[in-house]
């Protein structure tokens, strides 16, 4: 016999179709077990609403605090959208500003070169050949 | 077509250092008036490979130039604090300094060698020793007091470069008229310095600033000499080789007779230009700024800042 336990609260509240309380009466009629179930369910049903109704002391609930979180949702907000500004702008400017580019060692060579021609001596020692190798190499 | 380099030296008319010996500081003083013309080959022996170049000399009253014919379009011209670099005729890149301090007092000791006779010439040879440490041996000319055979060592006493006259004329000594001096735009001495004044026992002579925000100091030891380059963008280098030294990892190149160091740090670039054997490397970055990376936002900082 497969017991139909699951139909005893709806018929309760009243919730089963006609087809659906028909069987379930039929059910009931040769099963002990779900008419016990029923039975059972009606008695706790009656005790827990002849309990009485109690109103709650003030203060046992807290009331909520004012919220003020708008204000500050509000700032975070623009110091976002400055931050986001801000760093555009940076992207912007470091992708438009043309690269400076790198220093030459043929200049700085150079540089060395010149100052070494104002040592007094050693000419022919210090002679400075260009890194780029284009003389003498 | 036969390649043509014009390479200029003006010998100042600065007395030598009183600290060398008298012979040797009286043909250096006779070699800067001499005339000749020589052919000089350059070869240098560094941790990268051997570096060769050759060059032909000429000197008359007092005005050294040095040429070279393995390029047709390129003439390079230094001297009397002068240096530049032209091809086909337009200048490609040039400097000019002042110098701000006289010579470094030399670390050196100068030891006679005595006579020898060099491409058939007599001539007299000396060695610089640094400490305990020969470091260079010349031979001067005696008529002339030209130099006629320099060679570098490291501290290990190995062959660093040797610059060899192979050929020696003192009938035809053949000088063009040099153009006149080019107008330089001259970097500025710096009185306060925030590099160290001795590396090495390398001295800092002078340092510069120009309009562009490029520092450099000027170090000498009285014999070998680099220059420290303070840029505010990166610097680079032909053809570098990766050197990693106890005082960081650089790029590096060598020419024949010339070393450059290039790394940069949160500042900018930096640059080491010099004629400092191998073994005095270390020791003198290892005083300078170590290498440092600027990370990415530095970078874009200085792109749109400088």
């Amino acid at each position: 016999m497969i017991h139909r336990s699951e139909l005893t609260s709806a018929y309760l509240d009243g919730e089963l179709t006609a087809s659906e309380h028909t069987e379930l009466a039929e059910h009931l009629s040769g099963c002990g077990k779900c008419s016990a179930e029923m039975e059972q369910l009606q008695r706790v049903r009656s005790a827990v609403r002849s309990l009485p109704v109690l109103e709650l002391p003030a203060g046992i609930v807290p009331e909520a605090d004012p919220v003020v979180v708008p204000l500050r949702r509000q700032k975070g907000l623009w110091t976002g959208v400055a931050a986001a500004v801000v760093a555009t702008v940076i992207a912007v400017a470091a992708l438009v500003t043309p690269d400076p580019g790198p220093v030459s060692v043929d200049e700085l060579s150079s540089r060395f070169g010149a100052r070494v021609s104002l040592d007094p001596a050693f000419g022919p020692a210090k002679v400075v050949i260009p890194p780029s190798g284009v003389v003498g190499e | 077509m036969r390649r043509l380099i014009v390479f200029t030296v003006l010998l100042t008319a600065l007395p030598a250092s009183t600290a060398w010996a008298t012979d040797l500081d009286e043909l250096l003083q006779s070699g800067q008036g001499a005339s000749y013309s020589a052919e000089q080959v350059i070869s240098c022996s560094t941790p990268d490979g051997v570096r060769d170049a050759v060059v032909n000399i000429a000197q008359s009253g007092g005005e050294l130039r040095v040429t070279s014919s393995l390029a047709d379009d390129v003439e390079v011209a230094t001297g009397a604090g002068e240096w530049s670099l032209s091809r086909q005729g337009g200048l490609i890149v040039e400097a000019s300094v002042d110098a701000g301090t006289a010579m470094a007092d030399p670390l050196y000791v100068v030891e006679d060698v005595g006579s020898v006779v060099f491409l058939g010439r007599d001539a007299m040879a000396f060695r610089l020793i640094r400490g305990t440490e020969p470091r260079a041996e010349l031979i001067f000319d005696n008529q002339t007091g030209a130099l006629v055979h320099a060679t570098t060592f490291t501290a290990d006493g190995e062959i660093y470069c040797e610059r060899r006259f192979i050929s020696f004329d003192t009938s035809q000594p053949a000088i063009e008229q040099k153009d006149e001096p080019l107008a330089t735009t001259s970097p500025t001495l710096v009185e306060d310095s925030d590099l160290p004044q001795v590396v090495a026992g390398f001295e800092r002579l002078d340092h510069y600033e120009d309009e562009e925000g490029v520092r450099f100091a000027y170090y000498s030891d009285g014999f070998f000499s680099f220059a420290l380059f303070e840029t505010p963008t990166a610097v680079t280098v032909p053809e570098p080789t990766l050197a990693e030294l106890e005082s960081g990892r650089y790029s590096r190149a060598f020419t024949a007779g010339q070393v450059i160091y290039v790394w940069e740090t949160r500042h900018g670039g930096m640059a080491l230009v010099g004629d400092l054997p191998p073994d005095l490397h270390d020791a003198v970055l290892a005083e300078m700024p170590r290498p440092e990376d600027p990370g990415l936002f530095r970078r874009w900082w200085r792109a749109l800042f400088g």
